[in-house]
């Protein structure tokens, strides 16, 4: 059994004419020990549904299942214990100001009733492990964006929780900052096995540390599956919309705009490159270039390299004769590079 | 004259000190009341909130002197005597609390709505939200409160000299105005005004010194 189970779930706020459904017939399966990714652009209803599943949004149907506790169900009591299981981190930290560092990771122990020096010692061993082990005694107000995150994240693991729900946990930071809260989130999951849920509606965090992703548009799943799988592919209209901004968006303006340099309508087709990470970070346009001595302009480009391999998409506009064309499709396909012809 | 002051200070200082402290007995649970039951507040309870409002309006809107003389008979009952220092405490309490309650309420619905949020999600009860978040983390807004409480109190109590209280105020209407010396009079009415400095002064040193935002 996976060990968050949403079923049919739908959310509605107010009622009669002003009612807004935030969530409708949302249902999916957060499997232990994997980094989820649910992405949707602004108010698609991402918040509304990891609020659902620990209980801080009361779901107006369906149900929601942590770790075998069917969450609406439970007494007020029982809903206390089980939130215990499940940390939450926040877009702005919502750390108790008044508190130090130590302090704000204590509070969580403080509920539950551990005792002092024990809470002190859990604490200060937490701060360590996210790298904030000489900033025990500093307050809220005299730290960093990032190192407000790591207190929060501290906090949110203080009482060994089976689940991580990280609500646009990194939309606050910089890049460089991004980047190492989502480096901390994925040594976490590896080291201590804690399930995370990412709601973000930007890619590269998905793609950074996620393996599994939905997409959330107009308050429904659109898509759902492994994050190359969604991305490279994409099936529904909501998911290319928020995969591949340039077709719905970019590049149809290039190619309508008649003052523009970048695409000549009576130059030759217009073809996408995706890497899925099969393909080695080398220069493969060049190469074509070179190998078939002719020109292709990069009409729109999105390609990152991870760890030595190619991710993205890549539109490449080939010359006008048809038989160069041709001959750089065979040699992409001979090459293993899979691409599609845009319209 | 340095005997009117003393005397005067004194009984000034001993209403302050005891009126504020019961209105904060009584008002700072209440307001917490009001915050937590508000429509937007940790468990919304419009039956509480509206009762407890309605009787915080009615005592807010009578005015103080005419609270004085409406209270004379239970005063009486209560405290034993209706007139000098003691006879003044309770109508000063009465009047104080509900502006406190207030007071108290919106230093605690200031509280970043994402931070009771976040204790909600750790698994804290209301008790617990109040006790260990709302509280200490509105603490610097009561303490400002809880000055502008304290200074608002010592000028009622000084406006209880006109209906037979005691302090300062007292001394400056019996000795100074109905007796046409307006030495008496000015000077109570500046040792009002240091004392009050006072309090503003040591209200802002212990909200600076509480709040961790600042440093
Ligand atoms: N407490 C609420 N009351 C009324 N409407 C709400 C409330 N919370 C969210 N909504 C509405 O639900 C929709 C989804 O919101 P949200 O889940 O916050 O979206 P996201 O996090 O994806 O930006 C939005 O239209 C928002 O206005
Ligand atoms: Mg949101």
């Amino acid at each position: 059994m996976a060990l968050i189970e949403i079923k049919n779930l739908c959310k509605t706020f107010g009622s009669g004419d002003g009612a807004v459904h935030a969530l409708e017939d949302v249902s999916l399966d957060i499997e232990q020990g994997e980094i989820f990714g649910i992405i949707g652009l602004s108010g698609a209803g991402k918040s509304t549904l990891v609020r659902c599943i620990n209980l801080l949004e009361r779901p107006t149907s369906g149900t929601v299942t942590v770790d075998g506790a069917d969450m609406c169900r439970l007494s007020e009591r029982e809903l206390r214990q089980q939130r215990r299981e499940i940390g939450m981190i926040f877009q702005s930290f919502n750390l108790l100001m008044q508190r130090n560092a130590l302090a704000n990771v204590r509070f969580p122990l403080e509920l539950s009733g551990v005792p002092r020096a024990e809470a002190n010692k859990r604490a200060q061993e937490l701060l360590e492990l996210v790298g904030l082990g000489d900033r025990l005694r500093a307050y809220p107000a005299q730290l960093s964006g990032g190192q407000k995150q790591r207190v929060a994240i501290a906090r949110a693991l203080a009482t060994n929780p089976k689940v991580l729900l990280c609500d646009e946990a990194t939309s606050a930071l910089d890049p460089t900052t991004t980047e190492s809260i989502l480096e901390l989130l994925k040594n976490l999951n590896r080291s201590l096995g804690v399930t995370v849920v990412v709601i973000t509606h930007e890619m590269r965090v998905v793609e950074r540390i996620c393996s599994r992703v939905a997409i959330i548009a107009d308050s429904r799943i659109a898509e759902m599956g492994e994050v190359q799988e969604v991305f490279l592919h994409p099936q529904t209209e909501a998911a290319k919309k928020l995969v591949l901004p340039s077709r719905a968006g970019k590049l149809e303006g290039f190619v309508r705009d008649g003052e523009s340099r970048a695409v000549d309508e009576c130059r030759g087709s217009l073809i996408r490159l995706a890497f899925d990470g099969e393909t080695t970070d080398r220069p493969i346009i060049a190469d074509m270039i070179l190998s078939l001595g002719a020109p292709v302009s990069i009409v729109y480009a999105d390609t990152r390299s991870i760890e030595g391999r190619l991710y993205g998409h890549t539109v490449l506009q080939l010359p006008s004769e048809p038989e160069t064309a041709e001959k750089m499709r065979r040699w992409l396909t001979n090459q293993g590079i899979s691409f599609t012809e845009e319209e | 004259m340095f005997d009117l002051v003393l005397k005067g200070l004194g009984e000034t200082i001993y209403m302050t000190v005891v009126v504020t402290f019961f209105a904060y007995v009584v008002g700072l649970p209440l307001g917490l009341v009001l915050a937590v039951t508000a429509k937007d507040g940790l468990r919304p309870n419009q039956g509480v909130y509206l009762s407890i409002s309605a009787v915080v309006n009615v005592l807010r809107s009578v005015p103080f002197l005419i609270l004085i003389y409406t209270m004379l008979p239970v005063t009486r009952f209560v405290i034993g005597t209706a007139i000098g220092t003691k006879g003044v405490l309770l109508p000063l309490f009465v009047s104080a609390f509900p502006f406190v309650a207030r007071l108290v309420e919106s230093s605690a619905r200031e509280v970043d709505r994402g931070v009771i949020e976040a204790s909600r999600s750790m698994g804290a009860s209301v008790w617990q939200v109040v006790v260990k978040v709302l509280v200490p983390e509105a603490m610097p807004s009561i303490l400002s409160g809880a000055t502008i409480a304290a200074t608002t109190i010592l000028g009622y109590s000084a406006m209880a000299g006109v209906a037979g209280g005691g302090g300062l105020g007292a001394i400056a209407i019996n000795y100074g105005y109905s007796r046409y010396n307006y030495a008496v009079m000015l000077t109570m009415c500046a040792v009002i005004v240091v004392v009050v400095q006072l309090i503003e002064t040591l209200g802002k040193a212990s909200v600076r010194l509480s709040d961790r935002r600042l440093k």
